[in-house]
């Protein structure tokens, strides 16, 4: 369905898109129930009953309503981001987050109102929905989906807004260092050079180091491929044992096979608000995270390639429910003791070069390859010892060691070390079981999407 | 402690506000100073306790009410720790004051220390509202963060303990420390005071250096943020005027500079002309500075107005607080609520003929006591907090009913 050249969107103006936003929302101001799933400060439920009376009053909070309700917004999105960063963040009440989506919704609701363009109100929306818990039955989901269908096609050269910062992807499991600090919002790690401003060849910008080539594989070293293993057979040889194993042809039949590409992804998600990673790997002392939407990541670090940022460990799918149906669950998910809901699914898009050191989960790992290589090298945790994992609690799961320029000097007994390595290509899923340490490195433009399971 | 003469400006996020009402705008007001002046505020984020000449005041949108007998407070928005000769007792907020949620009464002595300090530990807004401290640690003061502690010992040395995540005990790591430790980068140099914020952490010597360390996600820190960096670029590509993004006096060459995002250990400050430091006062994101020659500089994030300068605009590099100066305002002291800053200044000679540059307080010219009417929801007058008992304090403190 193609749009009139310059028209804003399918419907007729900013009164079209109200009463589609309205739509979401509870009939009358006794349905707002404004629950909450535990106990927040006092001074809170007065804000947040003002801002429904506020949605609720006149003909749509207009003029001087919409600034009041902007403001509340922002009081209410400050005051939970306090809470949110007042502990490790798996200890982070579901309450206060619960108040941080409402203060997503209600300045979301009043940048619409203002008639303010939908990006701005999407990325509130994915702000609640990065860092919040749902409420009013994900009414941040629904109400992004909406926004989505209203945004002009032409949606570049949103660069202007990819700046407003207030990274840290959220959290659990912490593989990658939720530190310097863990969930969402300002801070980054303990120090970092001049970032890249979008446009013009900054000259002192941190140049990205020579593609390295394809490293070989020895036959020895490399890992076993399986065909659409049986359940019982993959079972009993590999998840038992927990031995590693690539299998091929599960992912044959999923949409993103034939659908996916970084074009599509924009389309899909350009204007979505997104973690990225930056800087080599999360071991190194200029890594930090920064916000902007898919499209800033895409002509940042993936088309222009001026310094490494990875959209890494994201779950992307649950904020981008139509990405979702372009994959499945692997089936041997369900030879183990979680439920489906409780899998964790992960996005992890990035130009050539990404590198993940040395590293082990928590949790059995599908890592299924959509477009682009990976290099990906195995440890077993028998070699634990070898492998020199970091003192400190938050390293604790990372190898010191830099796998492909190993210093045997500090790390002698790295070379005792065996391993297993392939290079993962598109259609093929890596079984990584739990706890097996796995280095990564990309050699395309690459997609995986990992599946942590129980 | 203010003398005669002297009153209470604050900058920042309202109390009317925070009760959802529209709020008195960006410039500095005045307190009301009731009976004999105020010499003392403890600020939590949605109220304010003052001490007056007739004693404690908790003031809220629209109401205040008197805390007879009681001579200190810490508040918090869940609970109010006051603390009198004889106890120490926390009553929850919004929750009817009828009995204390906890007491604990306190062996009559020497001048007792300010809270948070107690005999044989401190004071905490929330349960458990008392934690012992090391028998050995001799406490002058103590601050609290949101998730640490820092502790000035009589000899200036400085304690911090609690979460490290974001750096702010000044051990030079991340890791949290269940126990008082003693921050080493600072041993050489004697301390005279230390204050507390969200995640950051101050502490001012006795030469009047200025030592910060922990997040500086906002610039609290005064050390190159680049959040901050990013949106003065942003504003300057759009055309924006600069005043309202406050660059520094001398932005550092752009090449060179390190953003910081985290100082796990202290690092001296340097105020422009390098003034000696009197005081110092953190909210959660900001700071605020005294100096001995009567300025006001605050830095970090400004989005309430907390930092004084009538924009909401955040900084991180120290800003004389021009208002002061404009006014020919001497400031002597400074303490910061979690988004506001309250300072407290001397009088000109001749004061000026209107007070109309300062906004008044609205609770001014209502009656004072605790038969204000109360706003929704809230409790009616008979939830005036019990006065502190006078009498010799027995095992096990009755609750007293309203």
């Amino acid at each position: 369905m193609a749009a009139p050249v310059g028209a804003e969107a399918p419907a007729a103006g900013p009164g079209a898109l109200w009463a589609e936003v309205r739509a979401l929302l509870p009939g009358t101001e006794g349905e707002f129930t404004l629950a909450l799933s535990g106990e927040v400060d006092p001074c809170v439920r007065p804000l947040l009953r003002r801002a429904r009376g506020l949605l609720y009053g006149a003909e749509g909070p207009a003029g001087g309503e919409a600034a009041a309700l902007r403001r509340l917004g922002h009081v209410l999105r400050d005051y939970s981001w306090e809470k949110l960063n007042a502990g490790p963040w798996q200890e982070v009440s579901k309450a206060w987050r619960q108040v941080y989506t409402y203060g997503c919704l209600f300045g979301a609701l009043a940048e619409i109102s203002a008639g303010c363009p939908p990006v701005s109100a999407v990325r509130l929306c994915d702000m609640g929905l990065l860092m919040g818990a749902s409420v009013l039955d994900n009414v941040l989901g629904r109400l992004v989906r909406v926004l989505q269908q209203h945004l002009p096609r032409e949606r570049r050269g949103a660069a202007g807004l990819a700046a407003e910062v207030r990274p840290e992807g959220p959290g659990p499991p912490p593989r990658r260092p939720l530190l310097p600090s863990s969930p969402p919002g300002p801070g980054r790690g303990s120090a970092g050079p001049l970032p890249a401003a979008a446009g013009p060849e900054p000259l002192l910008q941190k140049a990205r180091p020579e593609p390295r080539p394809a490293p070989a594989v020895r036959p020895e070293e490399e890992l076993p491929r399986l065909r659409c293993p049986s359940l019982e057979s993959f079972r009993d040889k590999h998840l038992i044992p927990q031995k590693p194993v690539v299998l091929e042809g599960i992912m044959d039949h999923w949409p993103c096979m034939r659908k996916w590409s970084v074009d599509y992804i924009c389309q899909v998600a350009g204007c979505r608000t997104v973690p990225v990673e930056l800087g080599s790997r999360y071991t190194d002392e200029e890594w930090s995270q920064k916000l902007m939407t898919v499209d800033d990541f895409i002509g940042q670090y993936i088309v222009n390639e001026k310094s490494m940022g990875y959209l890494a460990q994201h779950q992307l799918f649950d904020q981008i429910p139509e990405l979702k149906e372009d994959i499945s669950i692997p089936d041997y998910c369900c030879l183990g003791e979680g439920e489906e809901e409780h899998i964790t699914i992960n996005a992890w898009f990035g130009p050539e070069g990404t590198i993940s050191p040395l590293h082990q989960d928590p949790q059995q790992n599908f890592l299924a390859q959509v477009f682009g290589r990976k290099y990906i090298r195995l440890y077993s945790p028998q070699d634990s010892e070898n492998l020199y994992p970091h003192e400190s609690q938050i390293l604790h799961n990372t190898s010191q060691v830099d796998v492909e320029n190993p210093d045997l000097v500090k790390f002698p007994n790295f070379r005792k070390a065996a391993f297993q390595s392939c290079v993962l290509m598109p259609g093929q899923v890596l079984f990584i079981p739990v706890k097996y340490w796995h280095y990564v490195r990309s050699l395309d433009v690459s997609f995986s999407v990992s599946f942590w399971w129980s | 402690m203010a003398a005669a003469g002297s009153s209470w400006l604050v900058f920042g996020f309202s109390t009317e506000e925070a009760a959802g009402e529209p709020g008195p705008g960006l410039g500095p007001r005045r307190l009301e100073p009731g009976p004999g002046g105020i010499r003392r505020v403890w600020p939590a984020w949605s109220y304010v306790v003052v001490e007056t000449g007739a004693g404690l005041e908790l003031r809220s949108a629209g109401r205040r009410q008197r805390l007879r007998g009681w001579r200190e407070a810490l508040p918090s928005e869940t609970h109010v720790v006051l603390r009198g000769a004889a106890a120490a007792r926390a009553w929850r907020r919004g929750a009817g004051l009828r009995s204390a949620a906890w007491s604990r009464f306190l062996p009559r002595g020497p001048a007792p220390r300010p809270l948070p300090l107690l005999p044989g530990g401190f004071a905490l807004p929330r349960p458990p509202f008392y934690r012992a401290l090391p028998a050995g640690l001799r406490a002058r003061s103590l601050a609290l963060g949101t998730e640490h502690v820092l502790l000035l010992g009589t000899g200036g040395d400085v304690h911090a303990w609690g979460g490290g995540r974001h750096g702010q005990l000044g051990h030079g790591t991340l890791e949290s420390e269940a126990q008082p430790r003693l921050v080493e980068a600072l041993a050489g140099v004697p301390m005279a005071a230390v204050a507390a914020g969200g995640w950051h952490s101050a502490s001012v010597s006795e030469a009047g250096d200025l030592y910060m360390w922990g997040w500086n996600e906002s610039g609290q820190l005064a050390l190159p943020c680049k959040a901050l960096a990013e949106e003065r670029a942003q504003g300057e590509e759009a055309g924006a005027g600069a005043a309202a993004l406050s660059p520094c006096p001398e932005p550092p060459e752009a090449e060179a500079t390190t953003f910081i995002s985290i100082q796990a250990l202290p690092a001296l400050l340097d105020l422009p002309q390098e003034p000696e430091v009197s005081g110092v006062s953190c909210g959660s994101r900001h700071t605020a500075a005294v100096t001995r020659g009567g300025e006001l500089y605050t830095w970090g994030w400004g989005k309430y107005g907390q930092l004084g300068h009538g924009d909401d605009a955040s900084s991180d590099c120290p800003r004389r607080v021009e208002h002061l100066v404009a006014q020919g305002l001497w400031a002597e002291a400074v303490v910061c609520g979690p988004w506001t800053t309250y300072v407290c200044v001397r009088e000109p000679p001749d004061p000026p003929s209107s007070t109309a540059d300062c906004s008044e307080d609205p609770a001014a010219g209502t009656c004072l006591g605790p038969t204000l009417p109360s706003a929704p929801q809230d409790q009616t007058c008979s939830d005036s907090v019990p006065p502190e008992p006078n009498s010799e304090p027995q095992v096990g403190l009755q609750l007293h009913e309203g």
